[in-house]
């Protein structure tokens, strides 16, 4: 179980004021499950994430996994990020293998658990390519592969999607799940689209700026029905989804109508 | 319901020829190939030459001619120049840039890779290197030859001090560039210092890395001919220098032909190795 408890994040921006950007936010990851932080950019939700990948101290509250509290980077935690990250110098199969190399593990048998893992996202014929030459959505299949590889306790992904086109987002949102499904994985993810967050998410963060904090939190079954039915249209189609959008619509309008009042 | 237009594709009759290929129309040079046009310049220069030496437009003594400058290289091969073979002065150039390369290369990646990630080392190497690198080679190589005599040790320490500071800021450079992403995933993935030095750092430095040492090896040349031009007795810039003396202007236009060819080859040499190390170099 991953617990967040009032967590709170203080900044210095440059003209010296403080900016408060996140605000004692508290939830709790459980076995398998799947939450999805939602808001608009300023929310702190990167923020959040941060600091559960333990790139970014927190000024108060704990960030504790599996009775262990977080002090710094870790291969428990695996990082999927916005920018894939991958090393240009290295292969498809060797950016995979990365974790397995600083883990100690042989050559012969993290390029065996590497392929194996580039199945599993459908990339195990581009093995040996270099990342320039895949597209957008390929390389972040390789930056998930290469994240799920020293099989972390939990995924966290920083809007892994949002640089895609959106026939390749649908496509990989179906992969993720699929992935989610056939591992067991816990995952945080974050986007700042609400069709995103609900078809993904167990649980819905939903996050408003100024200071960043949670303001509405939803628990959620599409995904598990798309993952039992694997028909992704009837979902995002039914009524259920449609005003759960409105609603959670209304609530990042609401917040941003009160910011701009204030 | 509303319409619905069907449109299918209609084959023409007649059998169209290649259709005309366009292309976005480029900014500057781009990808246009310029290796034709070069070497029909340089067979103009050359013909230019000929026709100005043969024609005798220009006094004897400044210009020689094409041939005797060939015949000059045939006749330095094999009687050699002031008690030295042609290629004991060409060896002794190369070994003192190489030599003078490599420590600048092995001193300059690690002290430049430090001072990048080391706040005490780049505030305590930054004031010696940023005093001495802007100052000319020549204007110390008096002090050099006074403290460390007229022999090769005075002449590669110049070198080397020449060629460091490039090699040295561009590492530094290059720690600079390295994307905080790549670091985090690193760190994430359970990568310890020294393993995010090796497989993170030094490899992301490396093309800024190696556009330092072909700048180092451009610079190297330029002092090294002229630290052989003052204190010397061996060497391709001694040669010119001593021929110069004597107005053999056919032996000067041979050693500036042979520094030619071996800067080219240098340069040629460095491009193979980014070729080979850094291939994803600026499409990622």
């Amino acid at each position: 179980m991953l617990k967040v408890d009032h967590a709170s994040v203080f900044f210095a921006a440059r003209d010296g004021r403080t900016v408060h950007a996140l605000d004692r936010v508290s939830f709790e990851i459980p076995e398998s499950g799947f939450v999805v932080a939602l808001g608009a950019s300023g929310c702190g939700k990167s923020t959040l994430l941060n600091a559960i990948a333990g790139f970014l101290p927190l000024s108060d509250g704990a960030i504790i996994l599996d009775g262990r509290p977080v002090r710094g980077p870790g291969a428990d935690r695996g990082v999927v990020f916005q920018k894939d990250a991958l090393l240009p110098w290295k292969t498809v199969v060797d950016n995979v293998a990365l974790g397995l190399k600083f883990a100690g593990v042989s050559k012969s048998e993290r390029r065996a658990r590497a392929h194996e893992l580039l199945r599993l996202v459908g990339l195990d014929e581009f093995a040996k390519a270099l990342p320039y030459e895949l597209s957008g959505g390929m390389r972040q299949r390789v930056g998930i592969a290469r994240a799920l590889a020293t099989e972390p306790d939990i995924l966290l992904m920083d809007e892994p999607f949002g640089a895609l086109d959106s026939l390749t987002r649908d496509q990989m949102q179906e992969l993720l799940i699929s992935i989610w499904y056939r591992t067991a994985k816990r995952i945080f993810f974050i986007t700042h689209s609400i069709e995103e967050a609900l078809f993904l998410g167990t649980q819905v963060l939903v996050m408003s700026p100024r200071p960043g904090r949670v303001v509405a939190r939803f628990d959620l079954d599409f995904v598990r029905r798309f993952a039992a039915t694997g028909d992704a249209r009837s979902i995002k189609l039914s009524t259920e989804f449609a005003s759960l959008r409105e609603e959670i619509r209304a609530i990042l309008h609401r917040a941003e109508d009160f910011r701009s009042a204030a | 319901m509303s319409d619905i237009v069907q449109t299918t594709a209609v084959s023409s009759a007649e059998e169209r020829p290649q259709p005309r290929l366009v292309k976005m129309v480029r900014f500057g040079v781009g990808e246009k190939p310029t290796a034709a046009i070069s070497i029909a310049t340089a067979l103009a220069v050359a013909t230019l030459w000929w026709l100005v030496a043969e024609l005798d437009l220009v006094p004897h003594l400044f210009l020689p001619r094409p041939g005797e400058v060939l015949t000059q290289v045939g006749v330095l091969y094999y009687d050699g120049y002031a008690g030295a073979s042609l290629s004991e002065h060409i060896f002794a150039s190369l070994f003192r840039i190489v030599l003078a390369a490599s420590i600048a290369i092995a001193a300059g990646i690690p002290l430049g890779l430090l001072m990048g990630l080391n706040r005490w080392a780049k505030g305590i190497l930054d004031t010696p290197i940023e005093f001495y690198w802007p100052l000319p080679p020549l204007s110390y190589l008096p002090l050099m030859i006074i403290w460390l005599g007229i022999g090769e040790t005075s002449k590669i320490t110049l070198l080397v001090l020449a060629m460091f500071a490039p090699i040295c800021l561009s590492a530094q450079a290059g720690v600079r560039s390295l994307p905080i992403e790549r670091v985090n995933a690193a760190r994430s993935l359970g990568a310890r210092p020294l393993e995010l030095f090796t497989d993170i750092v030094l490899p992301s430095a490396l093309p800024e890395i190696l556009t330092g040492v072909r700048i180092a090896v451009g610079i190297g040349w330029g002092t090294l001919v002229a630290a052989e031009l003052i204190a010397s007795t061996r060497g391709i810039g001694f040669m010119i220098m001593s021929a110069a003396q004597f107005l053999a202007t056919d032996v000067v236009f041979v050693g500036i032909g042979i520094i030619a060819i071996c800067a080219f080859a240098f340069s040629a040499a460095i491009r193979f190795i980014e070729a080979v190390l850094v291939p994803w170099k600026g499409k990622l």
